[in-house]
């Protein structure tokens, strides 16, 4: 018994770390309605780019490419802005790049500091993130869901080509101060072994989950970004801008890539594999319904206690290793009776 | 020679739904075939022929059962290297296991295996359509190599589930030098592709784009839903199968389950996007891209940096390969849906009213 | 014009019918019957649940109560493809043509029912399926000639003004040989002469091949001059049922279009 609390609670555990990139692709999701694969390059971006930051600051070629391409943009905003009524702001656009272009520029191999690191990394992702709005996704508008999908299955290979062309493909560790230990005083009272890390990494979760439900309730853009989920059309013609909006879900799922990032990385090692975490939270969507966060949530521990239970008490009879499909497995049969997931909305096919 | 179809009139309905109506097609094709068969083997190197030549008409028939899928069904899959695994394990034991079995057969065996995995994970597409059924693909694509590695038996209880091909005898005559292998492949390749233009140009090419186009209005003409959508499924498993099994016979020699992973699916559907979704000629085309672009950028992506006085750092040209695929299919995806075929058919429209164009 | 006409037996009985998504009300107790070669058409303001009954009649729908017996025989649940087989053709109202083919090809589809050949041989293409292919072009080119769209034949469908695009489709429908064919607003968004072009065809149809036509239609004019008889609908409910002079006269369907004075 204490053995299966054991296994369960660390499935429950990881299971959070997958709810945690299934959040990522929920977001897009319900914006854009694009299922955006790339989630886990996102990730793998982030957790190298932060530990390249601390490692040896940014290498030489990228930051003068990324200076550059801000360079031009700036000189872009102030020239549209000569002929447009509101060209005051765009003056402080054109300032903003310029800003972001020179600190690129003095971030040339100059070691960060873990904090340091992190902040230069979340510019980056949001960075990354609305440029992929706008160069990927903007020219596909229109075209059918599955165009759009395989579109993000492009960018996943360009954002691990990226990755690995800015930072190299050797594995490195990741040291974000919390202790992968048991908790004494859990092991003590009840005899179950839980890692500090996993309770930190779930209450991190926790805490991201539960802002990221404030804001899509209780703030402006949250309610304009409902209203976009729901009918794209009708968002547009009431004025909401539709285009600022994904830029703005796009921003943050680079946010959540780059925390499950950390995270993840430094839970296994910053390393190519930390892509297949995205293939983990396939499933975990199927089963929680792609347009709910609380979906996500549920889902994620489903996933990662059943797998972890079926390793340890299927597994053996198999051979093993079962935790590559398994999690598939689970979800396929689970679309078969319920394809919606357990809090998708079902949508009635109209003739 | 000009390209033109003024006067050739089409007297029966015979002659009108021919593969190629067009006379100057039926020449250039003739043509095409002809070299393919009977000088390129004579002239191409080893090299070419068993690096370049022979992977490329085994992706462009992955890449054909992948199309008819999903070009012509609209089924998306990421599991068609999981496919072709089942076709060379399958294939690789029906020779290992029975004695007498010629080598066609158990290649085609190896791909009725594949077909027979494909319609068991084609059935969730019966509930489940786009990416759902995306999923479900990639389960296979899981499952498979993991039902591969695990259980010893599919691989004869070699070390780590590598298997090893014999040789390739057909009536007493060994196709051993990459040129006889060449010319098999080419005239099962060759084969197959003309089946599958077949199968598309009637009713069951039909049945399935309709089934892709609008399931709903497909099932009110009369189109059985199931039915239509597991042959799919079957008639392209099989190719992979086919596909999978010639690239451990005739290509590789040793193949072990990894070897079809995730990365070789993609590739595959990858050749299907920038050769053309829905297009027989187009799966050569995506394959014959994805097959050279690697090769073309190891050999000129080093001399070029250095002529610019860079030097890219070791590993950094299959970084580059990454970035320029990811590149072109979002580009391909945005601007030429119907990929390079679709190009190649504006050009010859181009050429037809060439040089007056009103 | 229907004087000579031989109007037969019903051959498709509707009776009391309802359904609803959710909890929205689509169709309720519905009971009409349509009878060998007539042209029947059903009215109704929008949202009245037309198009519903049509999806009901070949299966789209599956209705909460009620049965739809054809030919005799009475079914609960029909699929589609099992109505097309029995010789239920249809258009749709928002077309439903194969966008990514040729009009050749969609046609074609409307055919699929009277293959015969397995996709083996239609691999190999020689003999039997080279033959039945070809005479299945045959009878799609008949339909062509019928409709007049010769000239659009290898046109990809997408490419077609809408009007084409709603001919293609009664096309589609047509090839399949049809005993009864359900048109949904087949003359919606058409302009006078594509309107003319069109009630000519449905007339035709009636009166060549004695096919049994439902039609769903908006203008008055269309509807009393080609129907036999006419079925109005209104909030899903059966409002009157009779010949067009019955029906034009009825005062429940003259305050269901004009509003009543309260």
């Amino acid at each position: 018994m204490q053995f299966f609390l054991e296994v369960l609670i660390g499935g429950l555990l990881s299971g959070v770390m997958y709810s945690l990139v299934a959040l990522g692709f929920v977001l897009i999701f319900k914006a854009s309605g694009v299922f955006n694969f790339a989630q886990g390059a996102l990730v793998f971006l982030a957790a190298l780019t932060t530990v390249g930051l601390m490692e040896r600051g940014a290498p030489g070629w990228i930051a003068g490419l990324i200076a550059a391409i801000l360079l031009g943009m700036a000189v872009l905003a102030v020239r549209k802005g000569r002929g447009a009524a509101l060209g005051g702001r765009d003056w402080r656009k054109a300032g903003m790049f310029a800003a972001i272009a020179v600190g690129t520029i003095l971030l040339i191999h100059k070691p960060l500091p873990f904090w340091g690191a992190v902040a230069v990394t979340l510019v980056f992702m949001v960075g990354v993130g609305v440029a992929t709005e706008r160069v990927v996704l903007r020219p596909l508008v229109n075209q059918p869901p599955i165009s759009l999908f395989m579109a993000t299955i492009g960018l996943t290979f360009f954002l691990e080509g990226l990755a690995q062309a800015m930072w190299g493909a050797n594995v490195r560790g990741l040291d974000i101060g919390i202790p992968d230990e048991p908790i004494q005083w859990v092991m003590d009272r009840w005899g179950v072994l839980v890692s500090s890390f996993d309770l930190a990494g779930a209450g991190i979760a926790a805490v991201l989950v539960a802002s990221l439900a404030v804001f899509f309730n209780k703030t402006r853009i949250g309610r304009a970004l409902r209203a976009v989920a729901d009918d794209h059309q009708a968002a547009l013609a009431v004025g909401i801008p539709l285009k600022q909006i994904w830029a703005i879900v796009w921003a943050a799922a680079g946010f959540v890539a780059l925390v499950a990032g950390l995270l993840w990385g430094a839970r296994n090692g910053v390393q190519f594999a930390l892509t297949f975490v995205a293939l983990k939270a396939l499933p975990v969507l199927i089963l929680g319904g792609f347009e709910s966060i609380a979906g996500a949530i549920v889902g994620g521990l489903i996933i990662g206690a059943s797998e972890k239970l079926a390793e340890v008490y299927i597994g053996p009879m198999v051979g093993g290793g079962i935790e590559s499909w398994f999690a598939y497995v689970v979800a396929l049969l689970f679309l078969l009776v319920r394809p919606e997931g357990l809090f998708g909305e079902k949508h009635i096919d109209r003739v | 020679m000009l390209y033109r179809e003024a006067g050739q009139f089409k007297a029966t309905y015979a002659e009108d739904q021919q593969i190629f109506p067009i006379r100057q097609d039926r020449i250039a094709i003739t043509a095409l075939l002809l070299v393919a068969f009977l000088v390129i083997p004579f002239v191409a190197s080893d090299y070419w022929l068993k690096a370049i030549l022979i992977p490329f008409l085994i992706f462009s028939l992955a890449a054909l059962g992948l199309n008819i899928l999903t070009g012509y069904a609209g089924q998306l899959s990421l599991g068609t290297a999981g496919f072709m695994a089942v076709g060379a394990f399958a294939a690789y034991n029906f020779e290992l296991r029975v004695e007498w079995m010629p080598i066609l057969v158990s290649w085609a065996l190896g791909g009725l295996a594949a077909a027979l995995v494909g319609i068991v994970f084609g059935l969730p597409s019966l509930r489940i359509k786009g990416f759902y059924l995306a999923v479900a693909t990639l389960a296979a694509q899981f499952f498979i190599v993991w039902a591969l590695t695990k259980f010893p038996w599919f691989s004869n209880y070699s070390s780590s589930g590598v298997i090893t091909t014999g040789k390739t005898e057909i009536f007493g005559y060994v196709f051993d030098s990459p040129r006889e292998k060449y010319l098999l492949v080419l005239a099962i390749v060759v084969l197959m592709a003309l089946a599958a233009k077949n199968m598309v140009r009637s009713e069951t090419g039909r049945a399935w784009m309709a089934v892709r186009d609008m399931d709903v209005a497909a099932e009110v003409v009369g189109i059985r839903m199931m039915h239509t959508k597991l042959l799919a499924f079957a008639v392209s498993s099989f190719y992979c199968g086919v596909a999978g099994a010639l690239y451990a016979y005739a290509y590789i020699g040793t193949v072990e389950p990894e070897g079809f992973n995730l990365d070789l699916s993609f590739r595959i559907l990858f050749m299907i996007i920038i050769g053309g979704v829905g297009s027989i000629l187009g799966s050569f085309l995506g394959a014959g891209f994805i097959i050279l672009f690697p090769i073309f950028l190891n050999s000129y992506a080093d001399p070029i940096a250095h002529a610019l006085g860079i030097d890219l750092p070791p590993g950094m040209t299959s970084n580059l390969e990454l970035m320029i695929f990811g590149a072109l299919i979002i580009f391909f995806l945005a601007v030429e849906p119907h990929g390079l075929a679709r190009l190649w058919q504006i050009g010859k429209e181009k050429l037809r009213l060439w040089p007056f164009p009103h | 014009m229907s004087a000579q006409r031989r109007i037969g037996e019903p051959i498709l009985v509707v009776e009391d019918v309802s359904l609803s998504f959710g909890g929205v009300r689509a169709l309720a107790n519905v009971s009409f019957d349509v009878r060998e070669h007539e042209i029947r058409a059903i009215i109704g303001p929008n949202g009245a649940g037309k198009s519903s009954m049509l999806n009901v009649i070949n299966g789209v729908y599956h209705p909460q109560t009620g049965t739809v017996t054809y030919r005799g025989v009475k079914r609960h649940r029909v699929h589609p493809h099992e109505a097309a087989r029995q010789g239920i053709a249809r258009t749709f109202q928002n077309i439903a043509l194969f966008k990514g083919m040729t009009v050749l090809d969609n046609i074609m589809t409307g055919r699929n029912l009277k293959t015969r050949t397995s996709f083996l041989e239609q691999a190999i293409w020689i003999g039997r399926a080279r033959r039945e292919e070809l005479e299945q072009r045959r009878k799609v080119e008949e339909v062509i000639d019928f409709l007049e769209i010769q000239h659009v034949r290898k046109t990809p469908v997408g490419r077609l003004p809408y009007g084409l695009q709603k001919r293609v489709e009664l096309a589609r429908a047509l090839a399949a040989e049809p005993d009864l064919l359900l048109l949904d607003e087949p003359m919606a968004g058409m302009n006078i002469e594509e309107k003319q072009d069109m009630c000519r065809f449905v007339l035709s149809v009636n009166e060549e091949y004695g096919t049994t036509i439902v039609l769903i239609e908006h203008d008055m004019g269309v509807v009393m001059d080609l129907s036999d008889r006419v079925v109005v609908l209104d909030y899903g409910k059966l409002l009157a049922d009779g010949t067009p002079d019955a029906v034009r006269a009825n005062q429940a369907v003259i305050d269901a279009y004009l509003g009543v004075k309260h």
